[in-house]
């Protein structure tokens, strides 16, 4: 078993706080997504996890052992860099094989297996080449499969797209994922884009300055955030400020007041959030509720999509999203047209202020 | 082994080497105020007596405005020649500016007893030809320190002006700037932490030279070092360590303050 | 108002232009600008042809000139004065002296120097790290005679390091005017070069290699022999290479450390020239000197380059 337990971790620097008092069980075959802006602490939970960064306090296990203390080279993990890290001076075969080296394998065994690594990333043919002659999407399988060679208890993967470009970072996310699941290694990767985290990971971490902000299933972190922070960071741009006064009321900052669903916390200071493409205009029913009028106040063509910045008389203003006539939407709106905006209630997560 | 036990083998080792230059420039600054009229450890007392006794020394007082007099010529001889070449070498692609290039540093690396023996032939040479006094005299001695000064120079200039980005003197040029504009307004104040560098540590490197000098001084026109080096092929001294003290002093200051305007470790 | 307009549009052109990938220069305006740059070297270029250049063609001139007795120099063109070199015993000595010394020296300095710049690179702090280059490169250039003089402090017979020694009731050891007095001093005056250049191209070695390595396995020992070493090659020969010239060309560390029985190159030409006035036979000694170091260290580059190439290019 390779239940990955972090106790209470604290990383301290001479000046600053990276990592406070964070605790975390990821279980046995988990894919597990750090995900955060940077300077959030959440690479150096990696590299802590890894053995490259002392722990100031706390206790990591892996599997019930404790590996606190234990230097990199003892901890049997897998590591992935965000520059891949190949050793410049070997070749594919060679960095493939360093792992199994220090394990002091035999010669063919060796052989074997980083042939069958190389061949499960695709690369069997390229094991002479060196790292330099290779594309970024290879190296990064090449890394993968050195990291995967010595059947490491844990995965641990550090920004292992960010180095790509976005049609090998889609095949990359389906690549690890099937890797993952066909070994079932627990794996922990770190990220600061949430539509990778969503994307990839069994469970979202999300963090913020050192803390866990919020956790769970891709889903329940993005329809459900739980704070401001976790809500803008999933994307939603309206963040509506107000008061919530009970019975499903909020009365926004500028003065409207819309309804909230029904589960929504009591009395207190808000924040409702709701997704650009969650906001309808001009609905054609008059009495919808949340139903505003606005005015448009700048429209942004994106592609397949059109924002709309709505702005209503007491000054509230609202991002709107429809899909754009390239892909059937309606036709678009000028500036400076009037129109009628409205959400339905469920679509807006109280989140704290 | 693990990752703390390896920090602190290399800690220590990095503490034994760097005790090991440094003792030597602390021993000598220490023997410089012990009161023992013949040298032995350890001190019987403390003095500064040895200070006054190494200025009344009229080798030492001599060599040392000698050499400050040289030290000052090479630093004008060397960014003179040095600046211009740079902003060739750095700012234009011509023919030949590899090998240019090459020359320019040459002096750091033709070691200095070939080059001073060569530099002395040369000397007498014109002397017989011409029937001119050279080779003891401060002209002679200026080209061969003008000569080690300029690749130092050239070293941190380039670097400076290959670290700055060209499209400043671009943009100036663009707004109307003629290239002499250019040069005195914008890349002059862009590189002149590495020209003070550079003359600070034209000055240091001139002052401290010894092989090239051995040559060229003649009576009467000795610089600081080969002073030093005759004084101490038959005493060794306190006095020679309060000499020893003060060009650590001068020295030391003149590369804090070359630091500050260019990293010197850049240089090397 | 069309100043205004004017400033914002070149402000908007600076901006751009500093955004953007700095821009080849048009080969055109290259060519036209070349007269300059031919103006500019000029002076500096002339100056190290006749100040250095010059007097080395003709110091090997000299070299191939007749030395006579109380006559000086006779014009001639013979090879006599190298075959001198190479049939005296005593000069063969002298390079043989020159070449184990400055082997062992070079030798100590990079075991010196090594885990110095790599506790630099890898483990001082920034601010540590510039004190500690500081305190490394100022020693070095406070002067030959001036190091020497303290290393004779240090090393004399009734010098500091005996006395330390006889607090402890060892007896003195004799180390001024021995080899390895010459070796400590030339050291001390190399090491500084060898941590800089070390230190520089540690720099460029990419800490996640060693770090991938650790975690692969690797413990602290091979990472060094597998992952670093390697890949510090050719930083490791540029600092061999230059503290061996340096202590094949070293001067006053065997004249006055050394004593008037030790005889290395740099001294011995000195002593040719100027006190022995016989200037063929110096010249064809510094020759020799500055041959026998090129070609050693020419060697030591192409043998470490065979190494380096396959992935280097």
């Amino acid at each position: 078993m390779s239940d990955v337990v972090l106790q209470s971790i604290v990383k301290r620097y001479e000046t600053m706080l990276a990592v406070d008092n964070v605790s975390l069980n990821i279980r046995q075959g988990e894919l597990v997504a750090l995900l955060g802006p940077s300077g959030c602490g959440k690479t150096t939970i990696l590299r802590m996890i890894a053995g490259f960064v002392p722990v100031s306090e706390g206790r990591i296990t892996v599997g019930g052992r404790d590996l606190t203390r234990l230097p990199p080279a003892k901890r049997n993990m897998g590591f992935g860099f965000q520059n891949y890290a190949l050793f410049p001076h070997m070749s594919v075969g060679e960095n493939v094989a360093f792992g199994l080296e220090m394990r002091k394998l035999p010669k063919a065994d060796i052989a074997r297996k980083v042939k069958l690594a190389l061949e499960r990333v695709r690369l069997g043919h390229l094991a002479e080449r060196l790292p330099k002659q290779l594309s970024g999407g290879q190296q990064q399988r090449v890394a993968l499969a050195r990291a995967l060679v010595i059947e490491p208890d844990v995965l641990l993967l550090d920004e292992p797209l960010s180095n790509l470009d976005a049609q090998l970072r889609n095949d990359m996310k389906l690549e690890i994922r099937e890797i993952q699941h066909s070994l079932g290694i627990t794996t922990i990767f770190v990220t600061h884009d949430q539509d990778e985290a969503l994307s990839v990971a069994d469970r979202v971490v999300v963090m913020r300055a050192g803390r866990i902000e919020q956790q769970g299933t891709p889903d329940e972190v993005f329809a459900h955030p739980r704070s401001h922070f976790v809500a803008e960071f999933m994307g939603v741009t309206n963040l509506l400020q107000g008061r919530s006064e009970g019975a499903e009321r909020f009365r926004l900052a500028t003065g409207e007041v819309v309804a909230v669903p029904a589960a929504s916390p009591a009395v207190g200071d808000f924040a409702i959030a709701v997704r650009p493409e969650s906001v309808s205009l001009n609905a054609g029913d008059p009495l919808a509720r949340n139903a505003l009028f606005a005015q448009v106040d700048l429209a942004t063509y994106r592609g397949l999509v059109i924002d709309y910045r709505l702005k209503t008389a007491s000054g509230l203003i609202v991002i709107a999203r429809r899909p754009s006539p390239a892909v059937g939407g309606p036709a678009p709106l000028a500036a400076g047209e009037r129109v009628q905006m409205s959400w339905r209630p469920e679509a807006g997560v109280l989140v704290p202020l | 082994m693990g990752p703390i036990a390896v920090n602190r083998i290399y800690a220590a080792l990095s503490a034994l080497v760097l005790a090991f230059v440094v003792l030597p420039l602390v021993a000598i600054v220490w023997v410089s105020f012990f009161a023992n009229k013949i040298l032995s450890f350890p001190p019987t007392g403390y003095t500064l007596s040895w200070y006054a006794r190494a200025w009344a020394q009229d080798a030492f007082r001599d060599g040392f405005i000698t050499s400050v007099q040289t030290a000052l010529c090479a630093v004008v001889i060397s960014l003179a020649l040095g600046v211009p070449a740079s902003l060739a070498l750095v700012r234009y692609r011509f023919p030949g500016r590899d090998a240019i290039q090459t020359l320019l540093l040459a002096p750091m690396i033709v070691p200095g007893i070939v080059g001073g023996a060569a530099l002395f032939m040369a000397f007498i040479e014109l002397e017989v030809l011409f029937d001119v006094e050279i080779a003891g005299t401060l002209p002679g001695l200026l080209v061969a320190h003008g000569l080690i000064a300029l690749p130092w120079t050239v070293r941190l200039v380039t670097a400076s002006l290959a670290g700055t980005n060209r499209s400043f003197e671009e943009a100036a040029a663009s707004l109307g700037a003629g290239p002499l504009t250019v040069f005195f307004r914008v890349t002059l104040p862009l590189i002149k932490p590495a020209l003070v560098a550079a003359a600070l540590f034209s000055f240091v490197i001139s002052f401290i030279d010894l092989e090239k000098s051995i040559f060229l001084v003649g009576p009467g026109r000795t610089t600081l070092q080969i002073a030093l080096v005759s004084y101490l092929e038959w005493n060794l001294d306190s006095t020679v360590a309060a000499v020893a003290a003060v060009q650590i002093l001068i020295i030391g200051a003149l590369l804090l303050v070359s630091d500050r305007y260019a990293r010197l470790a850049r240089a090397f | 108002m069309v100043e205004q307009e004017y400033r914002e549009l070149n402000e908007a052109a600076m901006t751009s232009s500093t955004a953007t990938m700095p821009l080849p220069a048009p080969r055109a305006r290259e060519v036209r600008r070349r007269s300059p740059a031919f103006g500019l070297a000029a002076p500096a270029t002339l100056f190290v042809v006749l100040a250095l250049l010059g007097p080395l063609a003709l110091m090997f001139r000299y070299s191939l000139n007749r030395f006579v007795p109380g006559q000086m120099m006779v014009e001639a063109l013979t090879l006599a004065n190298y075959q001198k070199f190479f049939a005296d015993s005593f000069y063969q000595d002298v390079l043989f002296t020159t070449l184990w010394v400055s082997g062992v020296s070079t030798i100590l300095c990079l075991l010196a120097g090594f885990p110095v710049a790599y506790f630099l690179v890898r483990q001082a702090s920034a601010k540590w790290k510039g004190r500690l280059l500081l305190l490394i490169i100022l020693p070095l250039l406070m002067g030959n005679a001036v190091r020497t003089a303290a290393w004779m402090v240090i090393l004399g017979d009734k010098g500091m390091f005996n006395a330390a020694i006889g607090t402890l009731g060892l007896a003195p050891m004799k180390l001024m005017y021995t080899p390895l007095a010459v070796i400590i001093g030339l050291v001390s005056v190399m090491l500084p070069f060898m941590i800089v250049t070390l230190q520089s191209v540690l720099e460029g070695i990419d800490e996640n290699l060693e770090s991938a390595a650790a975690s692969l396995g690797a413990g602290h020992l091979t990472i060094l022999k597998r992952v670093v070493l390697p890949l510090a090659l050719p930083g490791l020969l540029a600092g061999t290479m230059l503290c061996f010239i340096l202590s094949m060309n070293a001067y006053a560390t065997p004249v006055l450390i050394g004593g008037p029985s030790f005889h290395m190159m740099a001294p011995t030409v000195y002593q040719q020239v100027a006190k022995a006035m016989n200037w063929p036979f110096g010249a064809a000694l510094a020759f020799v000197l500055m041959a026998v170091t090129l070609v050693l260290t020419t060697a030591a580059n192409m043998l470490v380059q065979r190494h380096y190439r396959r992935w280097s290019e």
